[in-house]
């Protein structure tokens, strides 16, 4: 059975918060993520993305605040951006660009948070083992 | 037309528009560019569509422009330029390298051979003095290609296209827009050092990424490496995705700000499916 290996960027003041919750509240989630917590989804710098798929890892997972609610005003809205050039970007080098996943939890949405996790964990066992790492 | 050129230059010179007039310049059958200082030096100026007039000067990583600055401090230049030499300005200045104050236009279209030679998709500059637009080249068959084939296709190619890297930093060295003074692809942080070839496509990647806003499609990468990897390919597919994406173009207007560095009340992205 192929368990991947999926690596969360979360921001401190939402999606982190968001996890903390599911935490306290035992919604069970999916145990192939490992989380880094950044301070905002803008923070992330494509490369983070690349350099995670060239070290093997099957999917990234980026948890920001809702549009509007970022800490630092603007954040996430640089994080959209980006995310979509990047997912375009993947796909010309031939790396599935649903291995990179965007999205939007709140502090008070342990539940969503947990909700996303599983469904990108199973989304990312269809899609199957990074094609970078299996060479290795 | 040359001879269009080198009298506008010298008109320029005579009114004293401009006290120094960079452009092409032939030396020894070979075309390269120079700084002309007399009016009578101007015989020797000469338009070419392939070969490059902007560059960053290393090891210094100064732009030409900031070198001829030094040398002439004030002084007023007139430049000859194509439509990718007038692109490439623009997006120097929206990124503070250059001031496009002190510098004076002498825009000259290219050709049709030479647009189709270069596969250029823009071959004329928005300041159009000498020469008549022409279509350029919208359709890329490399693109084409590309977009047929499958996600497994498309690394097996990248992969087989990036194997043959030499890791010689031409393609980094030959663009005009690589300004950087600390290079991602030095930094063992991004990619591994002292191995060829380099990561696959993580080296390749840094690049793609840094220039998606403000590559302007002038080839110089691609014609600068030694094995053939066609990196136009995905750079213009990039500048396609970006059109699509935020209705934005780089090198057309110097006061635009790139979309990637505004929030989305600025700049509104569309949503689109990836090809």
């Amino acid at each position: 059975m192929f368990e991947p290996k999926i690596l969360g960027f979360c921001c401190n003041w939402c999606a982190y918060a968001g996890a903390d919750l599911a935490g306290i509240n035992r919604n069970q989630y999916s145990t192939n993520i490992r989380i880094i917590r950044v301070m905002c989804s803008g923070t992330i710098d494509p490369l983070y993305i690349m350099k995670a798929f060239q070290n093997g890892i099957d999917g990234v997972f980026i948890g920001g605040c809702h549009i509007g609610d970022c800490h630092y005003q603007d954040g996430n809205h640089r994080a959209k951006k980006r995310v979509a050039v990047v997912k375009r970007m993947l796909g010309y080098l031939g790396l599935d660009p649903r291995r990179v996943r965007l999205e939007w939890v709140s502090a008070a949405e342990g539940q969503k948070f947990a909700k996303v996790i599983n469904d990108f964990v199973a989304e990312i066992k269809e899609i199957g083992p990074n094609p970078l790492s299996r060479k290795k | 037309m040359i001879k269009k050129v080198q009298k506008l230059a010298r008109e320029y010179f005579q009114s004293g528009k401009v006290e120094i007039i960079y452009g092409l310049k032939k030396h020894n059958n070979k075309v390269v560019p120079s700084v002309f200082n007399k009016e009578d030096e101007l015989k020797d100026l000469v338009i070419s569509a392939k070969e490059p007039l902007l560059n960053i000067c290393r090891p210094s990583k100064k732009n030409i422009i900031r070198l001829i600055e030094e040398k002439y401090p004030e002084a007023k230049i007139g430049m000859v330029v194509r439509g990718c030499d007038e692109r490439i300005l623009i997006e120097l200045s929206k990124r503070k390298q250059i001031k496009l104050d002190n510098i004076e236009l002498i825009g000259v279209a290219c050709n049709k051979e030479d647009a189709i030679a270069c596969n250029c998709p823009k071959p004329y500059p928005v300041h159009l003095d000498i020469g008549t637009k022409v279509d350029g080249v919208i359709e890329d068959k490399k693109n084409k290609e590309l977009l047929n084939k499958k996600l497994s296709e498309r690394l097996s190619f990248w992969q087989y296209q990036f194997s043959k890297c030499i890791k010689c930093y031409g393609c980094r060295n030959a663009c005009p827009l690589c300004f950087c003074k600390d290079c991602a692809m030095e930094q063992q942080e991004w990619t591994k050092t002292g191995e060829i070839p380099p990561e696959i496509p993580m080296f390749h990647f840094i690049r793609f990424y840094h220039l998606a806003d403000r590559c302007i499609d002038c080839g110089e990468c691609e014609a600068a490496c030694p094995v053939d990897i066609p990196l136009l390919t995905i750079s213009k597919q990039i500048r396609n995705d970006i059109k699509d994406l935020f209705d934005y173009e780089s090198g057309l207007d110097a006061e635009q700000e790139s979309p990637l560095l505004t929030s989305l009340d600025e700049v509104p992205m569309k949503e689109g499916e990836s090809k």
